[in-house]
């Protein structure tokens, strides 16, 4: 049993899933559903096919280089079925796809932090640009009390009523 | 997906008769597209079903043959899948060969476009039809077969083809 991949999303394909096409210069196409094979049959290319992991690859979204990639590669020579060797690799495997799973969640993680950064540093900017759409700059100058909701000034309620009725 | 190309074909015949063509031109593959092109759906969802009396298959041994219609697809009354014995009518030879045209000949699918269950569950399916000549003794006419073939001729006790192919599938 084999589990192999996908040729257009790169998904695992468990046994029992999945079409394989055979094309007549012999190269076989293994899809693991038929949303897969129908836009291979569309002639789309994965690579421009947004959600396919060949296309977060190309343009790093997704991880490309790591060591814990190097165990998932295909190796075609056969092994001497060794028991020992077996289970310790059946005991790393949860442990490899768990550090591989943090792995790639950091990666987007770091992908997306700057987008938080400049998100911050635009609000910040247009809190101090665009002020005015909230309160006149005119009114602002007037009453020292009236600045950015940060400043904590008691200020008796009736007094905070009646300004704005000055414009 | 339909729908997109449905209002794609409202605007304009010409605009979908320029990216049909053009989509045939990219293709190698001898699929038996509609030359309807405004139903556009027909194009993608092509239905595969069995190889059935009229079925024109290629011929991808050197016994001479290169076409070969069906006539009859023996065990069974929808029709011949992958691995399947039919009894064919040869429409197209090659000059000089061990079959000529119009001969009647058994053969065997070597390559379906209809897909086929494994026993493991997955489906195969191939490019196009295509056939081996054999007697009836089951032991195949040409000496080489050409292009991929499935192993599911292995279970059909159909080794020597095995043995000729180049390529086990």
């Amino acid at each position: 049993m084999r589990l192999e991949k996908c040729w257009f999303c790169s998904s695992t394909i468990y046994p029992g899933h999945g079409i394989q096409f055979v094309r007549n210069d012999a190269k076989i196409f293994r899809f693991c559903r038929s949303k897969c094979h129908k836009n291979f049959k569309m002639k789309r290319n994965p690579r421009k096919v947004k959600w396919t992991k060949a296309y977060r690859r190309l343009h790093g979204k997704d991880m490309t280089q790591d060591s814990t990639f190097e165990f998932e590669r295909k190796r075609n020579r056969p092994q001497r079925y060794d028991r020992i060797n077996t289970e310790k690799v059946l005991q790393a495997i949860p442990k490899i796809s768990k550090v591989k799973a943090t792995r790639e969640k950091d990666h987007i993680t770091k992908r997306l932090s700057v987008g938080r950064v400049n998100r911050r540093t635009e609000d910040r900017r247009e809190l101090e640009q665009s002020i005015s759409l909230v309160k006149a700059p005119s009114v602002l100058k007037e009453d020292a009390t009236l600045t950015l909701p940060k400043q904590k000034v008691t200020v008796s309620y009736a007094q905070t009523e009646n300004t704005p009725m000055e414009e | 997906m339909a729908a997109r190309f449905l209002s794609k074909s409202s605007s304009g015949s010409s605009l979908l008769g320029a990216l049909g063509t053009s989509l045939l031109g990219v293709g190698s593959v001898a699929r038996q597209t509609t030359s309807n092109l405004t139903y556009s759906d027909i194009f993608f969802q092509q239905q595969r079903t069995f190889i059935q009396m009229g079925t024109k298959l290629k011929v991808v041994d050197n016994s001479g043959a290169k076409r070969v219609m069906c006539i009859q697809a023996l065990k069974s009354k929808k029709g011949a899948k992958l691995g399947d014995i039919i009894i064919g009518s040869v429409k197209e030879a090659q000059p000089r060969g061990k079959v000529k045209k119009g001969d009647v000949v058994y053969g065997v699918v070597v390559r379906a476009a209809m897909q086929r269950g494994r026993c493991d569950g997955s489906h195969v399916r191939f490019d196009d039809n295509a056939v081996v000549l054999v007697n009836k003794q089951g032991e195949p006419i040409g000496t080489r077969v050409f292009g991929p073939v499935p192993h599911e001729l292995r279970k059909k006790k159909h080794v020597k083809i095995l043995a000729l192919a180049e390529h086990i599938a």
